[in-house]
């Protein structure tokens, strides 16, 4: 998944790829867990009620298959989680690493720094009379939507 | 007046008789065709490496030049058999050697090959051409080395999902300078890093070349560089699809990639970049098939905008990151498609996969020549299987899997018998099955009733009872491959009709509740089938109780005595 990829390529992934907190599809099925984004790989994860867990026989699939996604799992294990980050008007984007922040207030503060800039998200304070200094950080959603950052629990 | 057809007639007629089946049933008509058939029959199919062995193949077929053999029963795919169960290629090497066998192709699945065998083989047939491995284990890149260096002729070296070990020896480099004849090389599966001056050495002298798939350690701009030799390829897998998409090195990619005009599949993509996908929009309209199912880095826009440039796709392999929504993009996009298959991004199954009914739905009804599925999906429903039913009648394998393997249709609770049911009612073609979800012994009782073209059926975690079974062996006249685990089937459901085996490759129970002493009694009855009893490898103890379960018996028949070969942990009866 995004996550993966950004460990292994660093300063080719755009901000478009996705963060922990990209959004589930908003229709389908109600079993699906916002709050347990598996691509962190820090979630916990819901047990199926079927009693095997981690077997190696179970899904069906080949052993070499099998290996290359785990290895896949396992880069997201670490404690990087590096996602590019653009403003407008400036071709050259920034990397960060997401997992180094604690919520959203320590990345939106990390962030005014990197781009000196006033940034607005999900929970910000707008000041009206400052506002052609603010910046609007957003996120590339899975279905291609451009989100506000901070509607999504930051867990 | 009397019209004589010679013999010779009679064997330039078999010429055109091409097919395995055709042939075998040419072979029965009488003596004479049986004499002229064998003698000029150069290609055999042997389903079970067991079945027969190699003296009387060679006593029977001694102008035998191509040769396809299958080892462990399919199951081992899942680490259901232990390493070392057999399926030896060894033994069947030396015999075609000491024979003089003129072997040129060889073709082999699941089985054991050792770099000794590799070396006798590299060694004993000079117009050896072509050697393609799936699932294989028990070599190294030593034993390539060897088919590199001794094959004169080699044409092919297809190395499909094989465990190799890898020496990180310089095999590649063992293709002498004379070798040009070269039509495919697949290495995707080796994980070692290779010579890449060699690679581009011996692409740039194999004007032939249309099929090559590389392995992780190949970079992007070794495959550019590759590209510029070999623009005539077919059939291409990347290695390392990674670059910066704003470098000089990914824009020669793109250009070199823009002169393939002739690739009609495509795969690899083992580590990837989804910006550098753009590079590969200029042949997409020609693909037939896209592999992406090794390709994790890869989902979301880059995925579906990769996709909706494949208007001719006829197979697609993917992975569920795909989602349900990308199943609708491809479902628009792909009308010739015949063949999906999704694989599940999460490998221990303990997650959520990202596809449920609603993508096969979706693909059912924009693809309506879909024949062939594999499809790992969260949940399935009984209405999504019917309408998938009524759109696709033209299925010859339908394999299902939801990670959950006793799901019920969420939404009505009940068992998938019905939708299921519906699939065998609808698709008169269907040769092979594999099912899943929550499943009585209804489900069995529709296959037997409707699937009569049914030829091979897995299940799984499925059925109440041996009437479960029952349905099946009495109903599908043409099953020559049953695998069961984790059912309730018993002794006699296995007992009630021996005969039947005998009519069939293979048959595998594990998990179930066939006991000892019901197994020993087929082995009785029935002197022309193998019953095996498999214990894990660290297991070399059998409990000798007739009550005890089974863990894992596996049948099948043969024309020849006990295997010599099986290892402490098989029991053969």
């Amino acid at each position: 998944m995004g996550r993966a990829s950004s460990s292994s390529s660093s300063s080719i992934e755009s901000s478009s790829n996705h963060f922990a907190f990209s959004s589930s599809k908003a229709s389908s099925s109600s079993q699906r867990d916002l709050s347990t984004d598996l691509r962190l790989g820090l979630s916990i994860s819901t047990s199926p009620s079927f009693p095997r867990e981690q077997q190696s026989d179970w899904p069906p699939i080949k052993p070499l298959l099998r290996q290359a996604l785990a290895e896949d799992e396992n880069e997201c294990n670490s404690a990087t989680f590096f996602v590019k980050v653009y403003m407008e008007g400036i071709p050259i984007g920034r990397k960060l690493n997401l997992l180094a922040h604690q919520s959203y207030y320590d990345l939106i503060r990390t962030l005014e720094n990197m781009f000196t800039t006033n940034i607005i998200w999900a929970e910000a304070e707008v000041d009206g009379d400052h506002y052609e200094k603010y910046h609007v950080l957003t996120y590339e959603d899975k279905e291609g939507d451009w989100m506000m950052v901070g509607d999504v629990p930051w867990e | 007046m009397m019209m004589i057809i010679v013999d010779e007639v009679i064997e330039h007629i078999f010429d055109f008789i091409t097919s395995h089946k055709d042939r075998n049933s040419v072979s029965l008509v009488c003596k004479s065709w049986y004499k002229i058939e064998r003698y000029s029959r150069q290609r055999v199919f042997i389903g079970n490496c067991y079945s027969i062995s190699p003296e009387r193949l060679i006593a029977r077929f001694p102008g035998l030049k191509s040769l396809t053999l299958k080892g462990k029963p399919h199951f081992a795919d899942f680490n259901l058999v232990p390493h070392d169960w057999g399926g030896f290629l060894d033994p069947w090497i030396k015999a075609f050697a000491k024979n003089r066998i003129g072997l040129e192709e060889l073709r082999l699945k699941r089985m054991v090959v050792s770099d000794e065998s590799l070396e006798l083989l590299s060694k004993s047939f000079v117009n050896f051409k072509s050697l393609i491995l799936v699932s294989c284990e028990g070599f190294t890149t030593d034993g390539l080395a060897a088919i590199a260096a001794n094959c004169r002729n080699l044409r092919e070296l297809d190395l499909q999902e094989n465990e190799v070990d890898d020496h990180r020896g310089h095999w590649l480099s063992c293709f002498p300078e004379s070798c040009t004849s070269l039509v495919s090389l697949n290495f995707a599966c080796l994980k070692g890093e290779i010579n890449l001056a060699a690679l581009e050495r011996l692409v740039a002298r194999s004007p032939n070349l249309k099929s090559l798939r590389l392995n992780r350690s190949v970079p992007l701009d070794t495959l550019q560089k590759l590209l510029m030799r070999a623009p005539q390829l077919l059939d291409l897998g990347t290695g390392s699809y990674v670059h910066d998409p704003s470098s000089e090195a990914y824009n020669e990619l793109k250009a070199s990639i823009q002169k393939c005009k002739s690739i009609r599949s495509l795969s690899g993509f083992l580590e990837v970049a989804p910006r550098c996908m753009a590079a590969i929009y200029p042949i997409c309209a020609n693909l037939t098939f896209l592999n992406l199912s090794y390709a994790a880095g890869l989902h979301g826009n880059a995925l579906t905008k990769l996709i909706q440039h494949c208007n001719k796709l006829q197979r697609l392999w993917i992975l569920d990151c795909i989602g349900d929504k990308g199943l609708g993009v491809v479902a628009s996009t792909c009308k010739e498609l015949q063949e999906l298959r999704v694989f599940p991004s999460d490998p221990y199954g303990a997650g959520n996969a990202a596809v449920t009914e609603e993508g096969l739905v979706l693909i059912s009804a924009g693809c309506p020549k879909l024949n062939s599925l594999l499809y790992f999906c969260q949940q399935m429903t009984n209405a999504a299987l019917i309408t998938v039913a009524k759109n696709c009648p033209n299925f010859i394998r339908f394999r299902l899997c939801t990670l959950d393997p006793t799901k019920p249709d969420p939404v009505t609770n009940l068992p998938l018998d019905e939708g299921f049911g519906a699939i065998v009612q609808s698709c008169k073609g269907l040769k092979r099955l594999s099912l899943s979800g929550l499943l009585t012994d209804q489900v069995f009782l529709y296959i037997g009733m409707y699937a009569e073209q049914l030829e091979m059926l897995s299940i799984a975690f499925a059925g109440e009872s041996d009437k479960g079974m029952l349905y099946v062996l009495n109903g599908c006249k043409k099953l020559r491959k049953l695998e069961i685990r984790d059912c309730p089937f018993g002794n006699a459901a296995l007992l009630e009709d021996v005969g039947k085996y005998e009519t069939m490759r293979s048959l595998w129970m594990s998990s179930c509740e066939v006991t000892l002493g019901a197994c020993k009694t087929l082995a009785e009855k029935m002197p022309r089938l193998k019953v095996e009893l498999i214990n894990d490898s660290d297991q070399m103890e059998f409990n000798l109780d007739d009550d005890q379960k089974v863990e894992k018996m596996y049948l099948y028949r043969s024309v020849v005595g006990h295997r010599e070969d099986a290892p402490e942990f098989v029991w053969i009866l």
